[in-house]
């Protein structure tokens, strides 16, 4: 059975995934950083280190994939 | 970062492998959305084939002064895991592999047509889930994707994989 609205959301995430697909790659690594940080906020685990990445704000960012 | 790509750049540069390139979660984010990682994988073809591939390595991270820590070496910070490559379909990854940039750095990165022929091969559940990532949201040439996996054999599984997923 088709379910409109459950398909209008999977589009959309599908939509976001496509859009955080295109960011630059630097973008994409301080995001990784991010999620590191909020996965260590819910469970410490000290296996898992959190990377020691400062943003650059300086520097023209280049593009990410192809 | 940029730090640790210019330390695996000189072990390539320095001879103690024969070539690398990046993989993982880290290769997967170069072409996707963001994935929760910890280590930057790399895949490697050894200078020397032999029992412990890996004691080069490790030799250099020594007396460079970076640490050992579960199967990573910190570099500069990072966790770096070295993956020698295991069988045919990583060495070819690793020997085509394309370039990343990183700030003002440059680094070898799997491409992403071999990132999903190797998923496919591993065929964990997370393997699984980065393919459908990949062939969802990054652009892949599908007449390259196919000769990976012709001549890896993998064709006849990305089929079911197909057929089971995309209902092809």
């Amino acid at each position: 059975m088709e379910n409109k609205a459950a398909r209008k959301v999977f589009r959309k995430k599908r939509d976001r995934r496509r859009r955080l697909a295109k960011l630059p790659f630097e973008k994409k690594i301080e995001i990784v950083v991010a999620l590191q940080k909020a996965a260590a906020g819910i469970r410490e685990d000290p296996r898992h280190i959190i990377w020691p990445i400062q943003p650059d704000l300086k520097r023209p960012r280049s593009s990410s994939g192809r | 970062m940029e730090k640790a790509i210019r330390v695996i750049e000189e072990i390539a540069r320095r001879g103690i492998i024969r070539a690398y390139a990046i993989g993982g979660g880290i290769a997967a984010t170069y072409y996707i959305e963001p994935v929760l990682t910890y280590d930057l994988d790399i895949f490697f073809i050894p200078a020397k084939e032999g029992l412990d591939v890996l004691a080069p390595i490790y030799d250099f991270a020594e007396k460079r002064g970076f640490k050992a820590r579960a199967e990573a070496i910190l570099i500069e910070g990072f966790p770096v895991q070295f993956i020698p490559a295991y069988n045919d379909l990583i060495r070819e990854a690793v020997k085509n592999a394309a370039i990343l940039k990183y700030r003002d750095v440059e680094a070898k990165v799997v491409k992403v047509e071999y990132l999903v022929a190797i998923a496919l091969q591993t065929g964990r559940a997370k393997d699984k889930e980065r393919m459908i990532r990949l062939l969802d949201e990054a652009v892949i040439d599908r007449a390259v994707l196919a000769g990976i996996l012709e001549s890896s054999g993998l064709a006849g599984r990305f089929k079911k994989f197909e057929s089971q997923f995309y209902g092809k």
